[in-house]
């Protein structure tokens, strides 16, 4: 059981996303085992955690995936229960998921798929989100011809975690989900998709990163964030930067005899 | 089925049509002999159908239309309240719809091809109804009519043969290069309408075109069975494309009977749209392929309500180097089956053959069936074949919906995306209202 758990006060603004004792099956399995976490706008949240302790499923089972089975708890975003809704209802409402593995789409292409979400999300005519769309990806490193390439097809692991961080740029979500970011992607990618973390960040956009190292974190502004570490199907422990420092230098293991 | 029909009854009524299209058509004595030589071939011909029986076939040809479609349409307000309605929701034109209808208007559209025609039949391009191309050019068309198929294959060949009528004769001289597809159903409205036409190609060496059949919109025939007969003849170094539209309505039942000879070096696109089948379609085209020619049969099908599809398709391989590709994609809704079976031969040496097919169902009670065949007699040729039948990934679903998109306009993108690929070659103007009609099919809306 819990014993001990830092009662950590974030500033920010009101709340955003509340996750209410989350319990969560995959097929026959239980993966999430009664999660609690809680967000306000504009904030900076970390999840931190060896493999298989439930970081990808809580990360996929806010955005919706429908594979998760949710069997006890509840996910309220800006003060409304959304445990309910489907994925296109809650990226309407301002949630977005930058897959750690997003997948292939065969025969859509880049730009035909960002101008209608664009246009499904933002209203924005198609003719102006071509521009848009060629100025943001040159920011990510994708040249113009790369935007008629089908969605996912045959990207490398870097171009998969820009474009996932390119759709998040357009969308301008209220809170940006980020499951490995990090993960398979070479140094210059890694600073770009920090870059524009950040940028988002200042603009408001409240951030859900998911990491298996804190590596990223390097590249990341901003003192105020919170870290939680889950160990299987649990938040075993919340605190700050200091925490993330303590996980790099002995790993998870004493944080996980304290909490036993 | 109200009353049998036997052979004899069937024969009689062959014969009387052979009569009226011979005074019709006013044509040669060879092609009303070669009707009759069909016409006998017919009673012991085998029918090698898989859907229609023998009695259905000689009910078929005992009352060849349908009922409920008005017998004149003489205006869009004769269309079928729903088949108007659909023709709307597609967008398609006033002037188009009256074309679908067969209603014989002088359009725009119709001027332009003509002034078109003309320019282009001084630089040796002919299109002519195939009636016409039989008394203008005797010669030419006794020479090639019939000699890829025999009468006496099947019954519907023969029957094919005794009654063909309507058709695109066409002809491309030696070096003439043709910048712009040609639209055939535009060209002569006749052509998609009749129930038999039989379509006569014949290209010079180092000739360039591409002709499109049919249309995407949804056509009113009113015919049970249609038996178009297509026979191309590419000669060295030619370049070809034939792509076939189709959106037939659910009654028809369309055996289509496609052959191509292609000489050293020529290439051949013969790509199939199938965006209505009828209900039921038959297809096996063959291609004997010389030295270094490829062939390219690219099929797209959208498998709906209780429709049945079969897609064949027999590529021989005869010269060194030779090369051909059948690929296949199909959509399968509904209760809708569809089968493929290709079969490349390589006959000669270094040749290469390739058999894809993909198929993606979008119900329990749609069904796929593929059976490649890959027959070599050298041992130096390259044959592969490779399949891939299944749903839409939920991966990719809740990819497209995480971003805002609901399930409908997810799995439209979806399922566009995956025919996509094979529709690269298909003028633009046709493939919007392609787009349109696969997501309304997806959506139940057709």
């Amino acid at each position: 059981m819990l014993k001990k758990r830092p009662i950590y006060v974030a500033h920010g603004g009101e709340k955003m996303l509340k996750v209410e004792d989350l319990h969560v099956n995959a097929g026959d399995k239980e993966i999430l085992k009664g999660v609690n976490l809680s967000m306000k706008m504009g904030e900076l949240h970390v999840v931190m955690g060896p493999n298989g302790s439930g970081k990808s499923t809580l990360a996929l089972t806010i955005a919706g995936h429908p594979r998760y089975r949710i069997l006890k708890g509840k996910i309220i975003f800006e003060g409304e229960d959304i445990t309910s809704i489907g994925p296109d209802e809650r990226a309407k409402r301002g949630i977005f998921l930058a897959f750690q593995v997003p997948p292939e789409v065969e025969g859509v292409k880049i730009i035909e798929f960002l101008q209608q979400v664009l246009a499904e999300l933002k209203g924005i005519d198609p003719l102006e989100a071509y521009d848009l769309v060629v100025e943001k990806a040159r920011e990510l490193g994708f040249k113009e011809e790369d935007l008629h390439r089908y969605v996912n097809v045959g990207f490398s692991g870097g171009e998969r975690k820009r474009f996932e961080l390119l759709q998040a740029i357009l969308v301008e979500p209220k809170l940006l989900i980020l499951d490995e970011p990090d993960s398979g992607v070479d140094v210059d990618s890694l600073k770009i998709i920090s870059g524009k973390i950040n940028e988002l960040h200042k603009k408001g956009t409240a951030m859900l990163l998911i990491t298996h190292y804190g590596r990223i974190l390097e590249h990341l502004g901003g003192k105020d964030l919170i870290v939680h570490v889950m160990k299987d199907g649990r938040v075993v422990r919340t605190g700050n930067r200091e925490l993330v420092e303590r996980i790099d230098r002995e790993g998870f293991g004493e944080i996980f005899e304290e909490v036993m | 089925m109200t009353e049998t029909i036997t052979m004899r009854d069937a024969k009689t009524i062959i014969e009387n049509q052979i009569e009226e299209l011979a005074k019709r058509n006013r044509e040669p004595e060879w092609m009303t002999k070669l009707r009759y030589k069909a016409l006998e071939a017919f009673e012991r011909a085998p029918l090698n159908d898989p859907v229609i029986d023998e009695n259905t076939l000689l009910s078929f040809i005992a009352k060849p239309e349908v009922g409920g479609i008005p017998k004149n349409v003489e205006s869009l307000d004769d269309f079928p309240p729903e088949l108007k309605a659909l023709l709307d929701r597609l967008g398609i034109s006033e002037i188009e719809q009256k074309y679908i209808a067969g209603l014989a208007v002088q359009t725009d559209t119709g001027i332009v091809y003509n002034q078109f025609l003309q320019e282009w039949a001084k630089k040796g391009l002919i299109v002519l109804p195939t009636e016409e191309a039989v008394k203008k050019y005797p010669d030419v068309v006794k020479r090639h009519f019939l000699k890829l198929f025999k009468v006496e294959e099947s019954k519907l060949t023969a029957y094919h043969t005794a009654i063909w009528n309507g058709g695109i004769f066409l002809y491309v001289k030696e070096g003439l290069k043709v910048p712009f597809p040609l639209h055939l159903f535009f060209l002569i409205q006749e052509s998609a309408l009749a129930q038999a036409p039989h379509i006569l190609i014949i290209a010079e060496p180092n000739t360039e075109f591409h002709l499109i059949e049919g249309c995407t919109a949804p056509i009113l025939v009113k015919h049970s069975l249609h038996l178009d007969m297509t026979e191309a003849y590419l000669g060295e170094g030619s370049k070809a494309q034939l792509t076939v539209l189709q959106n037939w309505p659910e009654y028809v039942h369309t055996r289509p009977m496609t052959r191509a000879k292609m000489l050293k070096g020529a290439r051949f696109i013969n790509t199939t749209v199938s965006l209505g089948s009828g209900k039921s379609s038959v297809a096996n085209p063959k291609y004997w392929v010389g030295e270094g020619a490829h062939v390219e049969l690219n099929g797209i099908v959208l498998g709906q309500k209780d429709w049945y599809v079969d897609l064949g398709g027999e590529m021989y391989l005869k010269g060194k180097g030779a090369s051909g590709i059948n690929a296949s994609k199909a959509v399968i809704m509904d209760e809708s089956k569809v089968v493929t079976r290709g079969i490349i031969r390589a006959e000669a040496s270094k040749t290469k053959g390739h058999i894809s097919c993909d198929a993606l169902l979008m119900g329990d009670s749609a069904v796929m069936e593929t059976y490649p065949g890959l027959v070599s007699m050298v041992d130096d040729a390259e044959l592969s074949h490779e399949a891939a039948i299944g749903k839409i990934r939920e991966e990719e679903l809740f990819y497209l919906m995480s971003r805002g998109l609901d399930e409908e306009k997810a799995t439209q993108l979806i399922v566009k995306g995956f025919l996509e690929p094979m529709l690269r070659d298909i003028p633009m103007e046709f493939l919007v209202e392609i787009r349109k009609i696969i997501e309304l099919a997806v959506s139940g809306g057709m």
